[in-house]
């Protein structure tokens, strides 16, 4: 069974270090050590954790911490950070404002006025 | 909804080069790509690339991106700037922002070419205004003709943060010190040496402690760190920057394939999570492929190769060629492809300590720790040699696949033989008319021209100097040694530049005879 989902598996205590008020993300303004005790609060997946801290949810959509975050959170668990399923990937790719997002071009006309 | 033969995402180096092989054979094809400019990262690249002449070796990354651009025009590839696809659905949709508008596009089939993004670490004050990626300091100085700042400190020396380094000096910029938690220098040696010898430090087995500054960085902590990462008290050192730079990898940005259902992996060895893929692009989707950095951190030599592979295997699948014609242009392209993959820094050597060239030849200690080759290694590589008059020394010492000096002596000085990687040698019994073309040529600035005995007791040293404006015939100064450091008087005696040089000018300086094989660069007083 992957190790990540062995929820009986004995993690140990939250131990607080001397870093834990770096920030990590920096668009949600989350610290290593709310990422840390989040693992501890039993968010043991990278979607856990996006849903209970809102990591990787900001402007960057996780371009920059995303690397970290898997790191912290492999690191707590004792895993490598690659046995850590990834987070799921989503529509929009990239932030994107909720006007142009509904403006969808109608099905019948033809896009692309740049051409013909 | 608007249909394409082939959808390419991402307008880099493999991008065009698939969109220019696809089209070529017939397929309607677009590049969709989210920049106001298209190459990707090629328009930043001011320096000469490596490779052999098939993989436009000494052509510069910028001029490289323009002959893509010409030629993916005269193909009739639709190049579709400002458009973010910001999702891949099943049966090949595609989805694109441009303008203030969602619009949907089917592909028959799609290449996905998106690259990948620069990786952070954190310290204390990573979040401080000043340190920025590596990449990020390139498009401020490269593409925007915006200093990243005046005294900058680089963390990571790999290729990115070895070129980046010297590239911040060609600016004005200083350049403190580049670090490396790594025990060794990772990128290859020749761009390390160039870097050093125009005087920066290098700090191997060092990391940053903490950045300091309030509203911005003023200045950055370093530490010398042991086997296991761990800081060794009392090693810290101090510099005053205003910059810091990170050059600490790259990550594969790979979340459209993802979300299209295409099968993943994590491997560490290619930068992170990307898609399993054969050997020319095919994902687990049919009609769905990968090329370039997206599929693998490699670099743009390799990623315009992987392009066309996409893009013939495209052809195929769509029945614009035969399976006979795909077969022998993939050979070929394999054959290419592999020619690059070789050598010390070759993807499967990664991560290995190689103690020596594939000549047998130990490798330099002093250029992997410090960035520079020792004055007591030089003389065992092969390209290194002594006789009356002017001949080439070429301070080459890693096999790497590169070969343009071979071509660029008329003479036939310079040999690499049928092995790309292998170290070059200066050919005996021949004969050097000083005309300069190896050390313009040498895409690592690692050749020279040296005199060693003018008859006066001076020697003269030929060397290729990338920095504006280059100093006057008869400036005094001084002959810094490979680490940079002044080690006697120089007076600049020639300086040439020509179309052929491509925008190397050729400095000599006159030094005492004792120095000829110690002065590396020069700098005026």
């Amino acid at each position: 069974m992957n190790s990540v989902n062995d929820r009986s598996r004995d993690i140990g205590p939250f131990l607080p270090g001397p870093d834990d008020d770096m920030i990590i993300c920096r668009c949600e303004e989350i610290t290593k050590g709310e990422i840390r005790q989040a693992v501890h609060d039993g968010m043991w997946t990278l979607t856990e954790i996006r849903r209970y801290l809102r990591t990787g949810m900001g402007l960057c959509q996780g371009q920059t911490c995303g690397r970290l975050v898997k790191g912290i959170v492999a690191r707590e668990l004792g895993i490598s950070p690659a046995e850590l399923e990834p987070a799921t990937s989503r529509v929009p790719m990239r932030p994107i404002e909720m006007e142009v997002f509904a403006n969808e071009v109608p099905e019948e006309k033809e896009v692309g006025s740049y051409e013909d | 909804m608007k249909r394409y033969d082939l959808i390419i995402v991402g307008a880099g180096p493999s991008g065009l080069s698939a969109g220019i092989e696809a089209a070529k054979k017939g397929l309607r094809t677009v590049v969709f790509d989210e920049n106001e400019k298209p190459g990707g990262q090629l328009f930043k690249q001011i320096h000469k690339f490596f490779g052999s002449k098939e993989h436009r070796a000494k052509v510069r990354g910028y001029v490289i991106g323009q002959q893509l651009l010409e030629e993916a025009d005269e193909a009739g590839v639709e190049v579709v700037l400002n458009a973010t696809v910001i999702g891949l659905y099943q049966d090949k949709e595609v989805v694109v922002k441009r303008g203030g508008q969602i619009e949907h596009y089917k592909g028959n089939a799609v290449i996905i070419a998106t690259g990948a993004a620069e990786n952070m670490v954190t310290f204390p004050g990573w979040t401080l205004p000043g340190v920025i990626g590596a990449g990020a300091a390139q498009t401020m100085m490269n593409l925007h003709g915006v200093l990243p700042g005046k005294r900058v400190l680089m963390l990571g020396s790999g290729n990115v943060g070895l070129v980046v380094s010297f590239q911040l000096e060609q600016c004005g910029c200083e350049v403190v010190a580049l670090v490396d938690a790594a025990p060794r220098v990772g990128g290859y040696g020749v761009h390390a040496a160039k870097v050093a010898r125009t005087g920066v430090p290098f700090y191997l087995s060092h990391t940053i402690v903490e950045a300091e500054g309030t509203d911005c960085v003023t200045g950055v902590t370093i530490a010398e760190v042991d086997n296991a990462f761990h800081f060794i008290p009392g090693t810290e050192k101090h510099f005053d920057v205003d910059t810091i730079c990170l050059a600490v990898g790259l990550s594969p940005m790979s979340q459209l394939l993802k979300m299209a259902g295409c099968k993943m992996v994590d491997d560490p060895k290619k930068g992170g999570q990307v898609p399993v893929c054969d050997p020319h692009g095919r994902t687990s989707l049919p009609g769905v492929y990968v090329a370039g950095d997206v599929a693998g951190i490699e670099e743009a030599s390799s990623a315009m190769i992987e392009g066309r592979m996409a893009g013939i295997a495209a052809a195929e699948f769509l029945g614009y060629i035969g399976k006979d014609e795909m077969e022998s242009e993939l050979a070929s392209l394999d054959k290419a492809l592999d020619g690059l993959r070789q050598g010390m820094f070759a993807p499967q050597n990664r991560g290995k300590q190689i103690t020596e060239t594939e000549e047998g030849i130990e490798v330099s200690q002093n250029l992997l720790l410090h960035g520079y080759v020792a004055d007591d290694e030089l003389e065992r590589y092969p390209g290194v040699t002594h006789k009356a008059g002017v001949h080439p020394v070429i301070e080459c010492t890693q096999n790497i696949p590169c070969n343009p000096c071979q071509d660029a002596c008329k003479k036939g000085c310079i040999s690499i033989g049928s092995k790309i990687t292998s170290l070059p040698i200066v050919v005996e019994g021949s004969e050097c008319i000083n005309c300069g073309m190896c050390v313009a040529g040498c895409s690592g600035q690692a050749i020279f021209l040296v005199d060693e005995d003018c008859g006066d007791g001076t020697a003269t040293v030929t060397l290729p100097y990338e920095f504006l404006p280059p100093p006057e015939v008869g400036t005094r100064g001084k002959g810094l040694g490979r680490d940079g450091k002044a080690v006697c008087d120089a007076e600049v005696v020639s300086v040439k530049s020509m179309k052929a040089f491509d925008k190397t000018n050729l400095l000599t300086i006159r030094v005492p005879k004792e120095y000829a094989m110690k002065a590396r660069f020069f700098k005026a007083v």
